[in-house]
């Protein structure tokens, strides 16, 4: 009886843990998901008035889901690229220098900025009046504030993809810094240049390869984030093709009622795309790790 | 002459660092720095004297997003640590894990757009307290793959040796759980204070527009094109990261998920 007493408190601490779980970190996004899918289907909302793929058909033939979607992806994509292109070139060139006291606290500086303060940021710089216009004025380069090139707002995404560059490239360098010390890729490298490799050899075939290897899921994960990011391309994005969030928010946010349920469509594949993405990433990889 | 190029480089690359830290803070201390001046016609503390004076609202700004962060990260934090232990001990660990990623992964504005319908029904829409069950439960989902890893072979030995030795499960998490989980507590609380400091899409959405956190005025202040209120809120926005970078380097940056 002493015993079983202990064990059915346990068992109770443990079911009201598993329910706490199920209300807060489970039911909200289904039932999320459940009210965007019935929305699209027009089986919800005030506007609707019953079961219908039209809204789905309309998104499709709009064109203007695709177009941000492969929008986003290449913004992501790209962003995502270049980061990991400079952060591992940083680690393998200034990993020794990168750890005097002044360089690595100025490596974590940046993570202090949030998106919302980089984008204004970018916009402060690169905007027609931003401070790189001013010093292109005073060389003389240009004479008039709307001869700078369109940096921001722009249809390439250069400022989107600037910010989003100046965002992850610290996570990432740090990131990899980690992965570096931790799996004693030194003692590799110049193991393999003791057994014949060159320098080149050492880089691409162990380096790259042990760093890129133990990374990827994270990497994966901040596609993803970048995929869904918000306040960025709205400060610094264009009217169209807009980012997957930006364009979700804009149908969902509208006036017209008869729109809303488009909006509820795009966000049913996004969530589709990305919850497929994460049972991609983690259910190989699920042994997560942190720095404790 | 390699050597130099490095140090060059290094140099150019602690600069590019500290810069936007910089100009925010310049931007912030300015007025009518009209094109195509390079300095700002007037430089001084006007800007930041009506802050503390005016009808400006980043005073209470501030408060509010100090109040709903402080409550988000304590109970993501606290209540986070508890839950994991089971989720970390259960037969089918590696799907409750998987699914506590959803939340996560989902853009917060789209999660929070899906949900609004059940916020305003709730009674929660524009309400801090709606802000705050909306943030709690992006943070809560993090705090349980952060304390995912705690919980393992050694933890359970600790868990059973205090059981032999004829302690409770109480004295186990007070005794022995919490004083070696410290550290990560420490941590968890300061990353899920982050993830709600820096929240603005879920905020905009949940709190529309009456709830106005910092990053709220920030995107306000960015709409009236006030830049030099709008430089001043990213200031007060970037302060407590950077105290707490001052403080410990790990309570900002964890290697994430």
């Amino acid at each position: 009886m002493t015993i079983s007493e202990p064990l059915s408190l346990k068992n109770k601490a443990s079911n009201i843990g598993f329910i706490f779980f199920g209300l807060i970190g489970i039911l909200p996004f289904v039932a999320a998901f459940v009210y965007a899918l019935l929305y699209s289907f027009g089986l919800v909302g005030a506007a609707n008035s019953g079961f219908t793929t039209e809204f789905w058909i309309s998104t499709w033939q709009s064109g203007a889901f695709i177009k941000s979607l492969v929008y986003s992806t290449v913004v992501a994509g790209t962003s995502i690229f270049i980061s990991v292109s400079i952060a591992l070139w940083l680690t393998l060139k200034f990993r020794k220098e990168l750890e005097h006291p002044i360089l690595a606290f100025a490596m974590y500086l940046p993570l202090a900025i949030p998106g919302i303060v980089a984008a204004f940021f970018t916009f402060q710089l690169l905007a027609k009046a931003g401070f790189f216009s001013r010093i292109a004025y005073a060389f003389g380069w240009i004479t008039e504030a709307r001869q700078f090139p369109d940096l921001v707002n722009d249809p390439y995404a250069i400022g989107i993809i600037a910010t989003f560059i100046s965002i992850v490239t610290p996570f990432l360098l740090l990131l990899f810094l980690n992965v570096y010390k931790n799996e004693r890729v030194d003692e590799l490298a110049q193991l393999s240049q003791s057994l014949g490799a060159n320098k080149q050899q050492t880089v691409w075939r162990v380096s790259l390869p042990v760093v890129l290897n133990k990374t990827w899921t994270l990497i994966g994960l901040y596609f993803i984030f970048l995929l869904g990011a918000y306040e960025v391309p709205l400060i610094l994005g264009q009217e169209s093709p807009q980012m997957l969030s930006v364009l979700i928010i804009r149908e969902i946010k509208q006036y017209d009622l008869s729109r809303l349920s488009e909006g509820y469509v795009v966000a049913v594949i996004y969530t589709v795309i990305v919850t497929t993405a994460a049972v991609l990433l983690f259910s190989r990889k699920n042994d997560v790790k942190h720095e404790g | 002459m390699k050597a130099n190029w490095k140090f060059f480089f290094l140099a150019a690359l602690v600069i590019l660092v500290v810069f936007p830290f910089a100009y925010l803070l310049l931007l912030s201390m300015a007025s009518e720095w009209r094109f195509p001046e390079l300095w700002p016609a007037y430089f001084g503390m006007r800007n930041w004297e009506q802050v503390v004076s005016s009808e400006t609202g980043l005073i209470s700004s501030f408060l509010v997003s100090t109040g709903i962060s402080f409550s988000v990260a304590t109970m993501s934090t606290f209540i986070g640590f508890f839950i994991s232990r089971g989720i970390a001990y259960h037969p089918y660990k590696r799907t409750i894990t998987l699914l506590t990623y959803f939340p996560y992964i989902l853009a917060p504005v789209v999660f929070a757009a899906c949900l609004s319908y059940f916020f305003l029904k709730l009674g929660l829409f524009g309400k801090p307290v709606g802000v705050f069950v909306a943030q709690f439960m992006v943070a809560f989902p993090y705090a349980l793959i952060f304390f995912s890893s705690f919980w393992g072979e050694k933890t359970k030995s600790y868990e059973e040796l205090v059981a032999t030795l004829g302690g409770n499960q109480l004295q186990a998490f007070r005794k022995v759980l919490l004083p070696i989980a410290k550290n990560m507590l420490i941590i968890c609380f300061f990353q899920t204070f982050l993830i709600s400091w820096f929240e603005y899409g879920l905020t905009s959405i949940i709190g529309v527009g009456k709830v106005q956190t910092l990053t709220i005025k920030v995107f306000l202040f960015i709409k009236e094109s006030n830049f030099y209120y709008g430089a001043l809120s990213c200031c007060l926005l970037i302060l407590p990261p950077v105290l707490l970078l001052y403080i410990n380097k790990r309570y900002v940056f964890n290697k994430l998920i």
